[in-house]
């Protein structure tokens, strides 16, 4: 019998990735130049935060400085750890359960264990390579700070690669319990759920620290907070072990924690693999088999919501449609829970904003200029799973659409007016909460509201249109639908719309600031800001949406 | 109808088809044939809209395809080879929401005949992806008949159908042109395409190799007992020891990858 050579499924995997590389390489070059620039950033400041750091002297007996950067390391890297854990869930149901090519590997003269190593490896490398990525440069610029040697910088790369094992381990025996006890053809309903409830509780959790209060601390009373925190400690966490494990390496030791990181990690992921090739003979097969349908032919009237979009002609069937798949598929509606939670957020961390004193009124206009701009980053971050992707979600039935009646202008503009409600609602409604949250004075109210919505009309477009000129109909998830060229530019172009508007208003905020009396809108100069405030938004939202109606129709 | 003229489709250095032109008149039903990679997919994909023709035109119902889209695409309807639908809707919502988009009138009542026509009506409000490849083929079929197009596209249209459904399918493409409607159809089965086509055209490399109707086509090879079967493998011979070829390479790469 012929011996198949044991890495043959990674070899199929690589030669795979090489290929679709090679057929864009423009695309990415582009992306490797975007990767390089934020690995420089994160490491300067990194090393811009460790000299600062440096510079606050010790406090007792304990090298403060010094514990203070492995608390925040060990902080970092227990975040890092719960997001893997909150995007393994659905990513370990999509490879282990769901991919397409497992039917045809398991197919293979391959023991089926060898097929799940290679699924789990995929696990491991979808849930945690960007978080990796992220710790990279972080671990590099301590080690060169420290003028740690060559051992540092293998343990430390190595116990941060270990410590994501644990969580995508985790993940992925709760997906295989999910796929033996969830009900029958729920498998993906139930861990969007599960996942959405855990990010909601981690964003939550964090909130609970309430950051901003170390902005009104006082020198003693930072010191003292730094003390505290240099000494809390969750041994039992790996976060922990892992950074007990670099900052041993640090000192040119090969702790015994990293030892028990790595046998962990490693044995882990193989009994998720071992069991992950039991439970496909079991749970995998039943869960996919045991669907028993309930048969109604009943021929049902349409609801009214439905008679009431027909109103709207074909961009009312569509707006119809998408709202049924969106409410029907859990990686659709789980985008907006995440929605809901960041603005919730986003208004708790306005809310517990406490600005006192006789200047505090300036300070509020301030903070409420600069909240124009964050309001359009969220939006930003909001419309990146909203609305970029809602061409590309057509999928592999684009063809219904294209073949249809209906040119490539009306359908772009259906998805448009789509998602256009939520966005300029979120976007409006945001500028007047924060605002009125932060009783800012009367130009500032006025204008943020009209900013907001501005913001969301144009994120709407440029999601839209972009993502109607870079679609991307063979995704698995919304999420997976950005992550290209056109996700970046739409990044790129939104925050630029940001920046923009937020230095369009600059003006009138200052005069406000300086004088916080007057309403500057009433004035002429004030009238003209908002015409090309609105005379910009109208053109920002327009052409993208031509372009991505040129593109689409060109699209083969 | 539809009027293919010279139409030219590249792909980068690829030439895909080359100058093909071919007229489906009214009442009749021409079958597309020709081994894999000659070119239909492409000519299929080009008179419905889904890429755009290099050069050419391409008129459906008297309309041009590339420049009056919407009113050609309005007389058609398709059936693709791969039965992708939404499949996170019913069925009975899929074809509601095409019969909206096309205007069609009564169209729960429409969708129910055709329904009962496929012996689907019991799936109905179920999920698309509780569907069997047939099954999704047989949705895929009443979409595209819902409007009671002119012109009726199919490619490939046997694949996944059991038997029973297969027939019922053969026996509506020969009926449907009796209305003076067009159906273009490109299939891999022979017997298929001799025993309901009136008119075949053989495509091979990109370029027409013979046109008529199968007493042309037998005059075309020289053998006048001659089935479809024997006419495409006589007009195709060439390509067919090209692909021979390719697949001795493809054994040496198999051998390379062996050692």
């Amino acid at each position: 019998m012929i011996k198949t050579h044991p890495l043959i499924l990674f070899e199929l995997a690589f030669r795979q990735f090489k290929n679709t590389i090679r057929s864009n390489p423009l695309q990415y070059i582009f992306i490797s130049l975007l990767l390089i620039v934020m690995y420089w950033g994160i490491h300067s400041a990194t090393i811009w935060g460790l000299d600062f750091l440096d510079k606050i002297p010790n406090y007792d007996a304990i090298n403060l400085v010094d514990a203070v950067i492995q608390r925040s390391l060990e902080s970092l890297l227990m975040i890092l750890m719960f997001s893997v854990a909150f995007s393994v869930l659905t990513t370990a149901v999509q490879t282990l359960y769901d991919s397409h090519d497992l039917p045809f590997l398991l197919s293979l003269p391959i023991k089926a264990n060898r097929v799940f190593y290679m699924k789990v490896s995929e696990t491991y490398t979808s849930a945690a390579m960007l978080p990796a990525f992220f710790t990279l440069p972080i671990l590099v610029a301590i080690g060169i700070h420290r003028e740690a040697g060559i051992l540092y910088y293998f343990v430390a790369i190595a116990s941060v690669l270990a410590l994501y094992a644990i969580p995508v381990a985790i993940g992925s025996l709760v997906a295989l319990v999910l796929m033996r006890f969830a009900p029958a053809g729920k498998v993906k309903e139930v861990a969007t759920g599960l996942s959405v409830i855990f990010a909601a509780a981690l964003v939550f959790g964090l909130r609970l620290l309430r950051p901003e209060q170390i902005a009104t601390m006082s020198p003693l009373e930072m010191i003292r907070f730094l003390k505290d925190f240099a000494e809390f400690k969750i041994s039992w966490m790996p976060s922990s072990w892992t950074s007990e494990a670099i900052w041993a390496a640090l000192d040119g030791r090969f702790g015994l924690g990293a030892f028990f990181l790595l046998a962990i990690s490693v044995v882990s992921l193989w009994v998720v693999a071992q069991l992950a090739a039991l439970a496909y003979s079991e749970g995998w097969i039943r869960s996919n088999d045991s669907i028993k349908v309930k048969l109604d032919p009943r021929v049902r009237p349409m609801p009214f919501w439905e008679r009431q979009l027909l109103r709207l002609h074909k961009h009312g069937h569509l707006i119809a449609k998408d709202i049924r798949l969106m409410l029907r598929d859990p990686s659709q509606w789980s985008q907006l829970l995440v929605l809901v939670a960041l603005a919730g957020v986003y208004l708790v961390s306005i809310s517990s904003i406490t600005i006192e004193g006789s200047q505090s009124q300036r300070y509020r206009d301030a903070v409420a200029t600069l909240n124009i701009a964050f309001t359009a980053f969220l939006l930003s971050g909001v419309g990146i799973r909203m609305t970029y992707p809602s061409i590309s979600l057509e999928g592999e039935g684009f063809w219904i659409l294209r073949t249809g009646p209906l040119s490539s202008r009306e359908l772009i503009l259906s998805k448009f007016w789509h998602s256009l409600p939520s966005m300029i609602i979120l976007g409006g409604g945001l500028g007047f909460l924060a605002t009125f949250l932060m009783k800012s004075s009367s130009t500032l109210s006025f204008v943020s509201p009209i900013a907001g919505l501005c913001a969301g009309m144009v994120i709407t477009g440029l999601g839209v249109g972009l993502g109607a000129a870079f679609p991307k109909f063979d995704a698995n998830s919304p999420s997976e639908i950005p992550m290209a060229a056109g996700g970046l530019l739409y990044i790129a172009f939104s925050l630029c719309f940001a920046i923009g508007m937020t230095a369009l208003i600059a003006l009138p905020a200052w005069r406000t600031i300086q004088n916080p009396n007057i309403f500057y809108w009433s004035k002429p100069q004030g009238m003209m800001i908002l015409a090309i405030l609105l005379v910009v938004s109208c053109l920002a939202t327009a052409l993208p949406l031509l372009f991505g109606s040129y593109k689409l129709s060109r699209f083969e | 109808m539809i009027e293919v003229e010279n139409l030219v489709k590249t792909y980068g250095r690829i030439n895909a088809v080359k100058g093909i032109s071919f007229t489906a008149q009214k009442g009749q039903l021409l079958t597309l044939l020709g081994p894999n990679g000659a070119g239909k997919s492409t000519t299929i994909k080009s008179i419905t809209g889904l890429i755009r023709p290099t050069s050419g035109n391409i008129r459906v119902a008297g309309f041009d395809v590339v420049k009056n889209g919407v009113k050609a695409k309005g007389s058609m309807g398709y059936v693709p080879d791969r039965p992708y639908l939404y499949k996170k809707l019913t069925g009975r919502e899929l074809l509601r929401f095409l019969g909206q988009l096309r205007k069609v009138e009564n169209v729960d009542a429409k969708a129910q005949d055709w329904l009962e026509f496929f012996s689907l009506q019991d799936f109905a409000n179920e999920l698309i992806e509780s569907y069997s490849h047939g099954m999704k083929q047989k949705l895929t079929f009443i979409a595209a008949l819902l409007h009671e197009p002119q012109v009726l596209v199919i490619d490939e249209p046997m694949v996944g159908l059991d038997p029973r459904a297969a027939k019922q399918v053969r026996q509506l493409m020969k009926d449907y042109t009796q209305n003076n409607r067009t159906v273009l159809l490109t299939t891999h089965s022979m017997d298929v395409a001799e025993s309901i086509a009136d008119e075949v055209v053989l495509v091979n490399k990109g370029e027409i190799v013979a046109q008529g109707d199968l007493g042309q086509l037998q005059d075309n090879i020289g053998k006048k007992e001659a089935g479809l079967e024997t006419i495409f493998l006589e007009l195709t011979k060439d390509m067919e020891r090209e692909q021979m070829m390719n697949e001795d390479n493809y054994s040496d790469l198999g051998r390379d990858m062996a050692a």
